[in-house]
């Protein structure tokens, strides 16, 4: 049924009519301002779980901004202001009874430039559990940092040395770590801002792997620039131009017969 | 003859010969400038500032030297049970002599040296004179010689203002040299009459030495312990106050305030900053000390009126501004990155300060401490006009205390007679106040660059 | 459709709704208010430090800028003062200056108060006037010849105590031996003041006027002019050393360790304690050099090393601000690299070299330590009228205030402080508005 969900996907939903999968978050009428800036205008979107989501769009378009309102990281930037509806199972994520700090639990984040702590390795997996009291004993933690990286595909790489600071693993060891970080804490959604375009081309190709893999288990929202890595691990595609939403659906779609002009001429490179 | 006119003569020397090169300059390609190799210009002022440099030089030494040539030579002159005398009484005449010679009062039995004092000091700067203008002359002279179509004129000039401004930047080492030459030149003086161990680990203090030998209590003690005690104490208790204010005070500004505090915030930060210490010291004597006395009087406490807490508050309040923008620094170097990183993870703000910023800054808030620490301990005009000058070897704040800079000032304030053991004595503190800070600071620079470039 | 309750059956969530998390949520919260709560009062207790300073002072030393005055009919007596020659007027002068006014002020004061006789009596009438008091009959008897013989109204300053008395800084409940003015006094002033005799005014004096052992004639002229000689040898000194070496470090030192050497050394130097570079300039300048001691000269001397760090490092950021592209397009046009430096370069970043020096001069303003050291702390009357003369500054001024005894220096001292912070704020006004005016956007 992955097949029907085209373009007209979220129209439909709205019409009442029943489909299969219940998206896990939902944004309706999305309006950003930066100061005087209106960065994205009336986004509607739909987020699957057990899929990846891939934003694409020339740079400046309002995709990172899009993915930062998902978890209210522009709640950060002062002259940040979201109107509009962003729901997480049905409840508004900006609504007074829904504490900011368990929902970026729930949504976790990667970053485009690997961030770990400056801290051990097995710090930094286990600063999430600590401060939101997810594991009753060191024994408890210790499992969960173990079953992070591993799910990271780091393990093999680092157990040998979980002492060692963060900041001293390789750029694609770093972005993994910051994975295995964010699943510590066993988020419900994972957005990630362009989580490879500070590694190579062997440590980004791990990461796809993972993140694929990773997609059976949370909602994936990936920002990136790279159109083939879009068509690669993505299972819906939207497509951003100029703070709007030209055009969402399957990235099959998408990539073989888009709609818009636009988007045609973004997708074949003429521009971006 | 007075330096000034001999600078005047020197410049108009230069002026000379800067108008004379440049139109020679002119002349030896018959005014077509584009066969000069630079501007007439630069020739003008080449054979000008090689006239002026080599008198100038002249000009330098006579006027450093001139005081210590004469009264080296008036003391060569002097009788020779005069010249024997104790260096001071020596300076005392000398000062007599001049002054005859300056207001032509005084014994008139020096009037014999005040003659010879006019004939030398006339013949020596009458040389001087000569001699700079000469060399002067001939230096340019030969620049104007030497000068042709294809000299580099331009290049000439500009090693010589590259070399000007090395010398300027030579400068702050030469500084650094002189205050370690003249401290440590000094100090030896002083170990010379009191023994370094006592010095490092006595703990009695009282450097009232007679000058004259009948006077009682001529034998001084110059146990530094309590001095050094003091000011630990003091600075110990500015530290924390200033410590824990200022850091938290920039967490605030850097990570809660708005932007609209902050502008407000910052600036009267800055004025506290830019308050004099005098100021500082005055408040202290004014408000703060005979507040702590009372309050203490309140409890049934004994509190000095020159108390080392009231020193020690004051002196955390004028640090406060200096640990709060040091360390607002070193918290702005923590990467945006790091802090999204943790509040993606779903942690509080304090939480992400706590656990995320505070520890990656801590080498930069290490480094700024130690600069603030630093900066207490060579504090002088709050302590000067707050904190006692009796040498107590005690660790309670309410009891009042001294400290090195205090008796630095003491011991050099009003006329003193140099050589004796108790001047010397404040050479000495300013030496283990110059190296201890100096320390502090090259250590709390390494640490601050070290965290500086692991984000760079 | 198909089931995805496959893959989360192996997923532990936190249930974010149970009680314990709530509860736990509320205590993060409750730290993280606590915290907060310390931040704030953290720079609230700065903020509150700045308002009890600054308060103490104006709070102190607002009335340092009134004076007390009181009015007497002053019988100018010709018997007294002689036959003074009215048509030579320097001569007029001379004999004025050596005439004998306290007697002229004595028997006014008698004549006013007729039943006072005792000799001590007298004395203590006498002390409600300040010794400046002759000079104010003086200046009448100079102003106007014609006044000679007559009784006229003269407003005579009065003595620092009966300063003291009228701004209500000396208690009249305090017993009689503890004041500093007695019943008897207090009680002629009280007459005097219902008669209206008694004025207060703007104190001019104390901005024209040199130091003085009298707090109600002591002023801050001389300490501004001494202060004002000795910066300008800090600045004749600092800044072309200053810029040459910032020029030097940022343009044309090549990579070695010599130039680290000195960049540390820079570095280690601005830290170094304001009182080590008095001690040196008391070694170099007045004991090796021979230079007069208690001089603006070996106070700006002394200054400007301590200055040339802060000076050197303004400076050198400000080079560093200008963009290369503007260098690289005056090289590109043949010109040298000096000729690009100080054709280019240098007046682009003078704004901001200029920032920089104001501000190192304004802290060299309020330097007392190393000027004490160098002597500059005697009591010096006479304004310096070169910058080798003994003299004084106003940092220096406010120190020896603050240690006098007399409650009259008192507010004079932070008057004087709020002229110094007057002074500073000038400064660092100026610095902030060159920063403004000419900051450039690349």
């Amino acid at each position: 049924m992955v097949e029907n969900m085209n373009m007209q996907s979220s129209k439909n939903e709205i019409g009442g009519q029943q489909k299969a999968i219940t998206p896990k978050m939902r944004a309706r009428k999305v309006n950003v301002y930066y100061g005087e800036n209106h960065a994205l205008k009336d986004i509607n979107l739909d987020i699957n779980p057990n899929e990846v989501t891939a934003l694409i769009g020339p740079s400046g378009c309002g995709k990172s901004t899009f993915l930062r309102s998902l978890n209210r990281m522009n709640d950060i930037i002062d002259i940040c202001r979201v109107e509009g509806t962003i729901t997480l199972d049905g409840e508004d994520i900006n609504n007074k009874s829904i504490d900011v700090v368990q929902l970026r639990a729930r949504i976790g984040m990667v970053f485009q430039k690997p961030n770990p702590f400056p801290k051990s390795i097995y710090d930094n997996i286990a600063y999430g559990p600590r401060i939101h009291g997810i594991a009753n004993n060191k024994h408890e933690l210790d499992e969960i940092v173990h079953s992070s990286l591993k799910k990271a595909g780091l393990w093999n790489e680092v157990h040998d040395r979980l002492d060692a600071s963060g900041t001293s693993l390789s750029g694609g060891q770093q972005q993994r770590l910051c994975i295995a970080r964010t699943i510590a804490i066993e988020p419900e959604v994972i957005l990630m801002d362009e989580p490879c375009s500070a590694l190579d081309p062997i440590a980004t190709a791990v990461i796809e792997e993972l993140i694929d893999e990773l997609k059976n288990r949370y909602a994936i929202v990936i920002v990136t620039h790279s159109m083939q890595q879009a068509a690669r691990i993505s299972q819906k595609t939207a497509f951003f131009h100029l703070g709007k939403l030209m055009e969402h659906g399957d990235t099959a779609t998408i990539f073989t017969n888009p709609t818009h002009q636009k988007t045609r001429d973004y997708i074949t490179g003429r521009y971006g | 003859m007075s330096a000034y006119l001999l600078f005047i003569i020197l410049t108009l020397i230069l002026t000379c010969f800067y108008y004379i090169a440049k139109k020679r300059s002119l002349l030896l390609v018959d005014g077509d400038i584009k066969k000069l190799h630079s501007l007439p210009t630069h020739y003008g002022w080449a054979a000008g500032i090689n006239s002026f440099i080599p008198g100038f030089i002249i000009l330098a030494i006579w006027t450093i030297s001139k005081d210590n040539l004469i009264n080296k030579l008036l003391i060569s002159q002097l009788e020779t049970e005069s010249a024997s005398l104790p260096t001071f009484e020596l300076n005392a005449l000398l000062s007599n002599i001049k002054n005859y010679i300056a207001n032509g009062t005084g014994d008139e039995s020096l009037a014999v040296y005040a003659e010879y004092y006019r004939n030398v000091s006339e013949k020596i700067a009458w040389s001087f004179f000569l001699a700079a203008i000469g060399v002067s002359c001939i230096s340019g002279y030969y620049t104007l010689y030497k000068m042709s179509p294809t000299v580099n004129s331009r290049n000439h000039i500009e090693t010589i203002i590259k070399m000007m401004l090395l010398a300027f930047s030579v400068i702050a080492i030469i500084t650094t040299i002189g205050i370690v030459f003249s401290l440590l030149f000094e100090s030896i003086r002083f170990f010379d009459q009191v023994s370094i161990t006592e010095f490092v680990f006595g703990i009695k203090w009282s450097p009232q030495t007679a000058i004259r030998i009948d006077q009682v209590g001529s034998s001084g003690a110059f146990g530094a312990v309590p001095l050094f005690m003091g000011t630990m104490l003091i600075t110990v208790i500015a530290m924390l106050i200033a410590g824990p204010i200022g850091l938290l005070s920039a967490i605030y500004m850097a990570e809660f305030a708005n932007k609209k505090v902050r502008k407000i915030a910052k600036p009267l930060l800055e004025i506290l900053a830019g308050i004099p210490t005098v100021v500082y010291g005055f408040i202290a004597a004014l408000v703060v000390a005979p507040f702590i006395r009372d309050t203490g009087a309140l409890f049934g406490l004994e509190i000095a009126s020159e108390s080392a807490l009231a020193a020690g508050i004051v002196m955390g309040v004028m640090i406060i501004p200096l640990i709060s923008s040091l360390s607002d620094d070193v918290i702005s170097v923590v990467p945006q990155s790091l802090r999204e990183g943790s509040l993606g993870l779903g942690a509080t703000q304090t939480e992400t300060i706590l656990k995320v910023i505070l520890p990656s800054a801590l080498p930069g808030v290490v480094g700024a401490l130690l600069l603030a620490t630093s900066r207490a301990i060579g504090e002088t005009m709050i302590v000067v006009m707050a904190a006692g000058m009796a040498a107590n070897l005690t660790i309670n704040p309410l009891e009042a205390v001294t400290t090195v800079t205090v008796q630095i000032v003491a011991l050099l304030t009003g006329d003193q007679e140099f050589a004796s053991s108790k001047t010397l004595s404040a050479f000495a503190l300013g030496l283990a106040l110059f190296f201890t800070t100096l320390a502090l600071n090259a250590i709390a620079l390494i640490i601050v660059k070290k965290y500086r470039e692991q984000y760079d | 459709m198909t089931d995805t309750s496959d893959n989360d059956q192996a997923i532990t969530r936190v249930i974010w709704h149970s009680d314990e998390q709530k509860n736990r949520l509320k205590s993060r919260y409750r730290k993280e208010k606590i915290f907060k709560f310390f931040a704030v009062s953290s720079l609230a207790a700065a903020m509150a430090a700045l308002v009890v300073v600054l308060g103490s002072i104006i709070i102190t030393g607002s009335s340092g800028f009134i004076e007390t005055r009181i009015e007497m009919d002053i019988f100018l007596d010709k018997a007294v003062l002689g036959d003074l020659p009215t048509d030579d007027r320097q001569e007029y002068e001379k004999q004025v200056a050596g005439a004998n006014i306290n007697r002229i002020l004595v028997s006014s004061l008698q004549r006013e108060f007729p039943d006072v006789t005792k000799r001590s009596d007298v004395f203590e009438l006498l002390r409600l006037f300040s010794v400046g008091a002759q000079t104010d009959i003086r200046d009448v008897i100079l102003k106007d010849p014609s006044v000679i013989g007559k009784t006229i109204p003269i407003n005579l300053l009065a003595s620092s105590n009966v300063d003291m008395l009228i701004k209500g800084n000396i208690s009249r409940d305090v017993a009689e031996n503890d004041r500093k003015i007695s019943d008897q006094q207090i009680a002629w002033i009280d007459k005097l003041n219902n008669d209206g005799k008694v004025t207060q005014g703007f104190n001019w004096s104390f901005f024209v006027s040199g130091d003085s052992r009298e707090p109600e004639l002591a002023g801050i002229w001389s300490a501004t002019i001494g202060s004002f000689l000795t910066l300008l040898v800090t600045f004749l000194i600092a800044f072309p050393i200053g810029v040459g070496s910032a020029i030097y470090l940022e343009e044309f030192a090549p990579k070695n360790r010599i130039t680290d050497l000195i960049e540390i050394n820079i570095n280690n130097l601005a830290a170094v304690p304001s009182i080590i570079f008095g001690l040196l300039g008391l070694a170099i300048f007045i004991n090796y050099i021979n230079l007069p001691r208690s001089a603006p000269l070996v106070g700006g001397l002394t200054l400007a090393l301590m200055t040339l760090p802060t000076i050197i490092i303004t400076a050198r950021a400000a080079l560093k601000a200008v963009p290369p592209s503007i260098k690289e397009a005056a090289i590109g046009l043949g010109a040298s690299h000096m000729q690009t430096v100080f054709h280019h370069v240098l007046p682009l970043s003078m704004p901001g070299i200029l920032t920089g020096s104001i501000i190192g001069m304004a802290q060299a303003l309020g330097e007392t330590a190393p000027l004490i050291m160098i002597g500059m702390v005697a009591f010096i009357v006479d304004t310096p009228g070169s910058i080798m003369e003994a003299s004084t500054a106003l940092p220096v001024q406010v120190y020896l205030w603050a240690d006098s005894p007399e409650r009259g220096f008192l507010e004079k001292t932070s008057a004087a402080i709020m002229v110094l912070l007057a002074f500073l704020i000038i400064m660092n006004g100026l610095a902030i508005w060159l920063r403004q005016k000419f900051e450039k956007k690349w």
